[in-house]
């Protein structure tokens, strides 16, 4: 799979992946990486060093700072990875890097349909510099 | 993204700690959205709540404090996570009453107005029509861009001081011509409109839309920028909506042909039903409620001496609270004008600075909210941890008071 690094960098790590519009905002406990989203389709499952697949960003403009939180709590994921460009990703990862020192790389472009063949679990490797997605061992 | 030479020295930190830090965040973002270049704004509104923006923001905003920033336009703030005057007699535990200081320390270093509210275009941010600002708070943003006239996407938290720091936003979303013409027509032929028909209007508009923009035709000449205001927050809570064009009201929308272009596209009639199914939709529980709010977005001044009025010789029930939230000018012309007493004889309390989608109800001890908010009821009722009850005013007031 091929797409779009919108914030660079690399990640090797099991996948977790939602078919639906996702949240940090109200969605994720930043206290555990747990997902709380009563509409998420994977609700309770745990973000915590996943490469997370999903189709589109929703919800409250304050999701960066809900994602930035999981960073600064080392509760986030490895790498995102998106259909539809989700600032909220894009800015949380930026401000990652700025204030924590932390990596968190950011691709878009990846059709839902596509990933989808992923199972969560597999692992991912992920590069935001050529925007290459591929998973199994 | 293009870069003209005093921005490229700003990226390499020629200006400072904080610019540099904002050119990062907003050359991301105008790169990943595909825009051509950073165009300036005339006002920005920012995001300083500690509920939703965590330690982590007050990390963000103190860095930017720190390192030499300070707002470059006119910037007003959302409303905090308490009241920032009477926070002690709400329950406001001191710890969590210390974060949010934290942030509002930061955001008066940085130069912003002290104007804590969501709406800051009945009180203290007035661009005039046709100017670009980048405004958070998406109900603001709607009122921006459909009656104001301005042009301003929906600023993540992040961006948005990024944004007023530098003066300037990426051009791109609702900046555009292209993506502000309208895509689908709402049809209102329904008389005799009450306030709470406004906001599930509004609620029915944004679960419709999707992400086209929706164009509102038969609104009434009476109608109020109060309730203009309520129809917007309420369809930016049920969806991605950025801006309506309200016939009568949008500047260069007097037709749907002005407003869609000429364009043919789905027409949706909105009846009596339908609305019905919103507040069905948005009511969860029939158990009496432990608080009532009234305030998402803010009242104006007219709103609470409407309130008021309502209540005369009424009192509020053992076993619930009634919280009204407004700006601190509104509170301060109430307080002036006899308004707050009036609603706070009843036992209920007017509360400012603050609202109650950010505040943390929950740890309050609250677990049953009735109000006339689509905003709230939606935000609340996502959370799933605090169950809402959706009713007009007038409804709640019967109910709750004797």
């Amino acid at each position: 799979m091929k797409g779009r690094g919108l914030v660079k960098g690399k990640a090797r790590a099991e996948s977790l992946v939602s078919q639906k519009a996702f949240t940090f905002a109200h969605g994720v406990d930043p206290e555990t990486g747990n997902v709380t989203d009563v509409r998420s389709d994977i609700k309770g499952s745990n973000v915590r060093g996943k490469v997370l697949f999903y189709p589109f960003g929703k919800g409250s403009t304050t999701a960066s700072s809900w994602f930035l939180e999981t960073v600064r709590l080392g509760n986030n994921p490895a790498a995102i990875v998106t259909e539809g460009v989700d600032l909220s990703a894009v800015i949380g990862s930026v401000m990652a890097r700025l204030v924590y020192g932390k990596e968190v790389p950011v691709i878009s472009g990846v059709a839902r349909a596509e990933y989808s063949r992923v199972k969560s679990g597999t692992p991912v490797s992920i590069d935001a510099d050529t925007g290459d997605v591929s998973a199994g061992p | 993204m293009f870069l003209d030479s005093n921005q490229e020295k700003l990226l390499r930190g020629e200006g400072g700690g904080a610019k540099q830090f904002a050119m990062e965040v907003v050359t991301k973002v105008g790169d990943a959205v595909g825009a051509d270049a950073l165009v300036p704004i005339k006002s920005a509104h920012v995001l300083a709540h500690y509920s939703s923006l965590h330690d982590a923001g007050v990390d963000v905003l103190e860095r930017f404090a720190e390192s030499g920033g300070k707002f470059a336009v006119p910037t007003s703030v959302d409303p905090a996570s308490i009241d920032l005057k009477n926070w002690k007699s709400f329950g406001i535990p001191e710890e969590y009453a210390r974060k949010q200081f934290r942030l509002c320390d930061a955001y008066a270093k940085l130069g912003g107005m002290g104007c804590w509210t969501c709406v800051q275009y009945q009180v203290c941010n007035f661009p005039k029509q046709g100017e670009t600002v980048a405004w958070a708070e998406s109900s603001a943003v709607v009122f921006a861009n459909s009656v104001l006239g301005c042009r301003s996407n929906k600023i993540t938290a992040g961006m948005d001081v990024s944004c007023a720091v530098l003066g300037v936003t990426p051009h791109f979303g609702m900046l555009l011509d292209e993506n502000r013409t309208a895509g689908v027509v709402f049809k209102l032929g329904l008389k005799s409109l009450s306030d709470f028909d406004y906001r599930s209007i509004g609620f029915f508009i944004g679960r419709k839309a999707g992400s086209r923009v929706p164009v509102l035709s038969g609104l009434p000449a009476s109608v109020t920028s109060d309730q203009v205001k309520h129809l917007g927050a309420g369809a930016a809570a049920a969806g991605p909506v950025t801006m309506i064009h309200l016939l009568g009201i949008t500047p260069g929308s007097a037709s749907v042909t002005d407003a869609t272009g000429g364009e043919s596209v789905e027409g949706i009639d909105i009846a009596r039903s339908d609305l019905a199914e919103v507040e069905e939709d948005l009511n969860q529980t029939s158990e009496t409620p432990d608080l009532v709010a009234f305030g998402v977005p803010h009242l104006s001044v007219n709103e609470l001496g409407e309130l008021a009025n309502q209540l005369e010789g009424r009192r509020l029930k053992e076993g619930v609270k009634m919280y009204v939230y407004t700006s601190s000018q509104a509170y301060d012309l109430a307080g002036r004008t006899g308004i707050t007493t009036a609603i706070e004889r009843t036992g209920a309390r007017v509360t400012h600075s603050t609202d109650a989608e950010i505040s943390p109800l929950k740890a309050l001890g609250f677990n049953v909210v009735m109000t006339n908010s689509a905003k709230l009821a939606e935000i609340v009722s996502s959370e799933g941890e605090i169950k809402i009850r959706y009713a007009s005013q007038k409804a709640i007031i019967e109910e709750v008071t004797s």
